[in-house]
């Protein structure tokens, strides 16, 4: 079977080190893409400026992943993510002031920020109080430097930072990301969970695409009659392809000083209700007070004992 | 009664949609509010000038025929049949915009997977309906010519403000 492969993981290359971008040439990642069966993908790329070498235009290739995540963040106000996301966060940070009991700051840090949608959101809305500060990362310069642009052109109390979310210097206390665990592949996923872990972070919510059967399905149809750009319509279908099944994400992201669960497990609620859902990762003393800040909710929430129900 | 004003109201809203569409996707600020009104009027604009194609089509079938009062009538029927499925897409459309601004982020997002999102696909499908029923309704050949400019109309809206005006926006 052929391995899917997102063409905006491929059309950019950073050394993981010094942090230096890498040349990129046109003719390996065609080749690639055609190699995983993708001759469409292949297309898009083939229609990439290269300078004489055959590597990709840098600046064309941060011009167009800065358009795509314009157009991607279409989906997500459309789709209401910062409201799914505080209808968790703002219980979850409840749950992290009454146990920690300190007045703050606490910090919240978007993994893999991309244009900041969400931290820009919050920012405007203030949705999470006063004594969060809002940070995005993400490893992409181009991206990072617009969202830079973005927050302080519309006067925004948040800050973006290009590198390693877990290599700040100041520790976050709660990580989320949106649309990006399906990036992480085989051990990859387990290390990611792991890195938090090991941090000093009170918690994590990942929210990503929900692996049912209708997502590719929507994810075309969506990409389709809200997207332009070939390359964001291809990568949008694939990464719901891609999507973790509740079952990985769960075994995952239990690792040792993290109870993991997960709200809005498949079979449990509608998927035209759900395209996304969080892994949510607390060290364990904050469960229970997680459960009574969600009140009602609550009942959404499962933990590795329900794969083991799941499979009686 | 004469469908005329019905059908350009239902262009003109259509029209609007069409400029936030355009529009929609090009802008990452946050608080948007102003450049959203700009391009819903921008859109209305447009689909107010486009519109004038399918108005004069109509006004030159009448004055060139012979038996005016029949075409006319002719006009009228098929402008009542092309009416028909619109009203049923722009219900469905209205219905679903409701629940979105409305209801709670999960019906919101129901409302948008299975409502908004493929009815805007489904565009093309409602003119083509449109122009069918405009046919049955015995509005015959110039009903149909002047359903098929009005659709065709309405579709470039959202094409000709895009590239007007959002095509090389970030």
């Amino acid at each position: 079977m052929h391995q899917l492969v997102e063409i905006s993981d491929l059309i950019t290359a950073v050394d993981p080190h010094s942090g230096h971008r890498l040349p990129v040439r046109r003719a390996e990642v065609i080749q690639q893409l055609r190699e995983s069966g993708d001759e469409r993908a292949a297309r898009i790329v083939a229609g990439l400026p290269t300078d004489r070498d055959g590597v990709l235009d840098p600046h064309a290739v941060d011009r167009l992943l800065i358009s795509v995540h314009t157009e991607l963040q279409r989906l997500s106000e459309e789709l209401r993510i910062g409201e799914r996301l505080v209808h968790l966060l703002g219980p979850l940070f409840t749950a992290i002031r009454e146990t920690t009991g300190q007045p703050g700051p606490y910090r919240l840090v978007d993994v893999g920020c991309g244009l900041g949608y969400l931290v820009r959101w919050l920012a405007t809305t203030n949705a999470l109080g006063a004594d969060v500060e809002l940070v995005g990362v993400d490893l992409d310069a181009a991206l990072v430097g617009e969202a830079d642009r973005l927050a302080e052109a519309e006067g925004l109390n948040c800050r973006f930072v290009r590198g390693n979310a877990f290599g700040l210097r100041e520790a976050a206390t709660v990580y989320v990301s949106t649309g990006v665990l399906h990036h992480f592949r085989g051990p990859a996923l387990a290390e990611f969970f792991q890195a938090q872990a090991a941090s000093p972070a009170h918690a994590f919510c990942h929210f990503d695409i929900a692996a049912t059967r209708l997502a590719p399905v929507g994810a075309w149809v969506f990409h389709r009659a809200r997207m332009r750009n070939p390359l964001g319509r291809h990568d949008g279908v694939v990464s719901a392809r891609r999507a973790h099944s509740d079952e990985t994400l769960l075994r995952a992201a239990a690792v040792p000083g993290i109870r993991a669960l997960l709200y809005e497990p498949r079979g449990a609620v509608n998927p035209f209700c759900t395209t996304l859902r969080p892994v949510i990762g607390v060290r364990p003393q904050l469960e229970a007070p997680l459960r009574r800040a969600l009140g009602r909710d609550a009942r959404r929430i499962v933990g590795p004992e329900h794969l083991a129900e799941a499979t009686r | 009664m004469t469908p005329a004003i019905p059908l350009i109201l239902l262009g003109l809203i259509d029209a609007a949609c069409s400029g936030f569409r355009a529009y929609a996707g090009s802008d990452a600020r946050i608080r948007k509010q102003r450049a959203t009104t700009r391009a819903v009027l921008r859109g209305l604009t447009v689909g107010a000038v486009l519109l004038l194609a399918p108005a004069l089509t109509a006004a030159l079938l009448l004055l060139t025929a012979r038996d005016q009062a029949r075409t006319y009538g002719t006009l009228t029927a098929g402008g009542l049949g092309y009416l028909l499925p619109l009203t049923a897409y722009a219900t469905a459309v209205l219905l679903s915009l409701a629940a979105y601004f409305v209801l709670p982020f999960r019906a919101g997002t129901l409302a948008m997977v299975i409502g908004l999102g493929p009815l805007t696909l489904l565009r093309p499908l409602a003119i083509a309906a449109a122009c069918l029923g405009a046919v049955l309704n015995g509005g015959g050949g110039s009903a149909l010519l002047v359903g098929t400019i009005a659709g065709a109309a309405v579709l470039c809206v959202e094409p000709a403000v895009h590239r007007r005006w959002y095509h090389h926006v970030q």
